[in-house]
């Protein structure tokens, strides 16, 4: 898979989050007056639509990277740290909702116009950054934590906008929330899949066997290689290589590939991988175009 | 507030005044910041009798809390969970001082023109104002000043900085005949919106000799701001109460009657009229409005969830001579707002649809079907590619820079018509690089090589994959 086609899997999964967590949370919202307090009701509505939402980031790993068992982990643990993320994140959009609103309040004079939207939008920004670094947390990067919560910023600004406007201009509309909704899901999509580029050292492109095409993006500082499919790169339908086979390293601005199991050669350019360097393992600095052979897969190193 | 609940709001307080009895209550404050974590608000109340002197020793069971989402229906709130007495904050009060600067001003305290400045009713007004401004002992205490005669003039925004404004007194001076009518209503209207931004007690003290003087009334022609439109006593106090701004009136009109209207404009929202011949009644304003600020009695209840932008409260108190009530709202509004009017089975279909995307996107065909040898450019660093993918079919395919290549690369001068060139062996049913310039398979220089699914051919810098899956790799 490549990166654009990578790209637009993670635009079409915040796109579709969105639109499932819609009528969740319309459904919800229709049942306020039924809670015991904000409290709950905020809790609830934010764990519900973060759940639904971490279930589709969560699958977007396994999706993209071709690997059906991550895909079930991914949406078990996305939905787990959605709800978590969700539930906190809707409460804090909500204090600061109120606070905002009721600071710029203090005058009734521009209410609707300003006080509303601007509140909501920084209440949606909020909740944003929990659910988009809900992501981040569930894959242990710290990067993809940064990237998420600048994607539900911006997101979360734009939806809540998008929605109070929509609303204003279109008060019968009942789908103006939908778009506040998808375009949330849309931009924390769209961050995942962008940001991702200026942080990354190349990529790694598979050009044999069943992954023929994929590109592995090389943007976090240790990233496992090998059959399991619990490692980054996952290479599970390979042939002659370990579950945990080698490490691929970003070291002071240079990626660096880590032999684990030197029992097993991996070839770069067609030399085995210096042997002699350390004793833990054997290890090799990558030039882009390098060419490297890893039991029955093959795998170009090239600037994105 | 849509513009409809607005009018219903509006009508409210029009056809049920707090009525109009002996007694005054007035929300001073409605303090919801602790709304999310206990469900509670407090409102700060403040009752008052017909001379707008604060009436304390009043019993809980006297108040009661009505909570409303569009400021017509309420719901009785069932129990005042706390009650205390003498609650008012000691924190500043914010004041707007509000001078009427109509041609009245200028004659003497009993009405008779003058030409003596210094016997003129403006005169007296700022004295009164100077009083005021000393009399202000606590120093968190905001003052701002503003002035009116036929257009209103803001002079100040409120300031701590009190020495300022007893300097900007002397920028109010005599109107011309055309400036010189009293709009007293629009004014206190206008003067409602002076505290943007500004928490805790407001109040407004209008210091006015004469009653509401419209221009467009009077003038005969159109108000250069307000147009025709003739502000009614109604307008200052809705506005008034609105923001929680209490007005005290302060009257010159001696000798001919004050306002008939600005008595009730202070004790509506919950102020009170002095009378400026009484010197010490007038030194004693400030004091009044302080003991009236403490004698607050603080009202906590439990909210009710009805979805609101706004949530209207509804103070009421009923002691046995008689009964008040007041409206106010704070902020409710939820971060995804208000619900839809109605569910329907439609909201069905987005989140099935969305599911069943999802689990479509989870078959994305995972493993890749084998495909006829071929040879596919990743990249290359100068000149591009006629095409990226080219099967490899005939026994010879040529890669080069000559249009009449198998796979040609244009733009690139170091790679020569015929560079290299992929022989297909039947009888093994191999494929063999030869080069005729300098190529490399794996970044190693060859001459000739024998190829494996997954090679990589560099041919004077194009990058070309070998994809053969049809074979193992060795």
């Amino acid at each position: 898979m490549t990166t654009l086609a990578r790209r637009l899997i993670f635009l079409a999964l915040g796109l579709l989050a969105g639109i499932c967590a819609w009528p969740l949370a319309e459904v919800i919202l229709f049942l306020q007056s039924g809670f015991s307090s904000y409290l709950v009701f905020s809790v609830f509505l934010g764990a519900v639509t973060g759940a639904v939402m971490g279930v589709f980031f969560g699958a977007a790993e396994g999706i993209t990277s071709r690997v059906k068992s991550r895909i079930a982990a991914g949406v078990l643990l996305g939905a787990l740290v959605g709800c978590i993320g969700g539930g906190v994140g809707l409460l804090a959009g909500q204090e600061a909702l109120w606070m905002i609103g009721t600071f710029v309040m203090q005058s009734y004079a521009n209410f609707q116009r300003v006080v509303l939207p601007l509140s909501h939008a920084i209440g949606w920004a909020i909740l944003g950054i929990f659910v988009g670094a809900g992501e981040g947390v569930r894959a242990g990067s710290w990067k993809k934590i940064g990237i998420g919560i600048l994607g539900g910023l911006t997101g979360g600004l734009l939806g809540g906008f998008v929605l109070e406007y929509g609303r204003l201009a279109f008060p019968l509309a009942g789908y103006s929330r939908l778009i506040g909704f998808a375009t949330l899901g849309c931009a924390i999509g769209v961050f995942y899949g962008l940001i991702e580029r200026g942080m990354s050292f190349g990529v790694l492109r598979i050009l044999t066997g069943g992954l023929k095409g994929k590109e592995f993006l090389l943007n976090q500082r240790r990233m496992r290689l090998g059959r399991s499919p619990r490692n980054e790169i996952a290479l599970p339908s390979y042939e002659d290589l370990a579950d945990r086979q080698a490490q691929v390293r970003i070291r002071k601005g240079e990626v660096v590939l880590v032999n684990l199991e030197p029992r097993i050669p991996i070839l770069v350019n067609e030399q085995k991988i210096d042997e002699s360097a350390e004793n833990r393992g054997a290890e090799r600095r990558l030039k882009l175009g390098d060419v490297i052979r890893i039991g029955s897969a093959r795998m170009f190193y090239k600037y994105e | 507030m849509t513009l409809k609940n607005r009018l219903a709001f509006l009508a409210c307080l029009l056809f049920f005044p707090g009525i109009a009895s002996a007694l005054t209550i007035s929300l001073a404050q409605i303090d919801a910041s602790r709304l999310l974590v206990t469900q509670n608000v407090q409102a700060y109340v403040s009752v008052t009798d017909d001379q707008g002197l604060p009436v304390e020793g009043l019993e809980p069971g006297a108040f009661s809390i009505a909570e409303s989402s569009d400021g017509v229906s309420f719901q009785l709130i069932p129990r005042i969970s706390a009650f205390t007495p003498n609650a008012g904050a000691v924190a500043g009060i914010t004041f707007l001082l509000l001078i009427d600067d109509s041609g009245s001003m200028y004659d003497t305290l009993d009405g008779k023109a003058t030409t003596d400045a210094n016997v003129t009713r403006i005169v007296h007004a700022k004295d009164a104002v100077r009083t005021l401004l000393a009399g202000m002992t606590n120093p968190a205490d905001r003052v701002g000043l503003a002035y009116f005669n036929t257009s209103y003039h803001l002079l100040s925004r409120p300031t701590t900085d009190r020495g300022r404004i007893a300097g900007l007194l002397d920028g109010i001076q005599r109107p011309s005949p055309d400036q010189a009518y009293t709009e007293l209503y629009a004014s206190l209207t206008q003067a409602a919106r002076e505290f943007a931004g500004i928490e805790g007690r407001k109040a407004i003290i209008v210091l006015s000799d004469g009653e509401n003087f419209p221009y467009a009334l009077h003038a005969g022609k159109a108000h250069p701001v307000f147009g025709s439109r003739i502000f009614t006593f109604r307008e200052p106090i809705t506005a008034n109460q609105e923001e929680g701004n209490t007005i005290y009136a302060v009257n010159f009109g001696i000798g001919n009657a004050p306002d008939r209207n600005l008595k009730e404009i202070a004790l509506q929202t919950g102020g009170t009229i002095f009378d400026a011949r009484n010197r010490a009644e007038l030194a004693g304003v400030y004091d009044t409005i302080h003991r009236q600020v403490a004698g607050e009695y603080l009202l906590t209840y439990r909210a009710t969830l009805t979805p609101a932008e706004e949530k209207y409260v509804r103070a009421r108190v009923v002691v046995p001579d008689g009964e008040a009530s007041a409206t106010r709202f704070y902020f409710a509004s939820t971060v995804f707002g208000l619900p839809l009017r109605g569910l329907t089975l439609f909201l069905v279909i987005p989140f099935v649809l969305a599911c069943l995307l999802l689990w479509g996107l989870t078959l994305l065909r995972l493993e890749r079907k084998t495909g006829p040898a071929r040879l596919e450019v990743l990249q290359t660093q100068v000149g591009r590619p006629v095409t990226r993918i080219v099967p490899l079919t005939s026994a010879k395919t040529v890669i080069g820079g000559s249009p009449k290549a198998d796979l040609t690369i244009v733009g690139a001068p170091q790679i020569r018509e015929q560079h290299a060139t992929i022989i297909f062996d039947p009888k093994d049913k191999s494929y063999t690089v030869v080069g005729t310039g300098e190529i490399f398979v794996n970044n190693q220089p060859v001459k000739t090589r024998t190829l494996e699914s997954g090679d990589v051919i560099d041919v004077g810098g194009a990058t070309i994959v070998f994809d053969d899956e049809g074979r193992p790799v060795s």
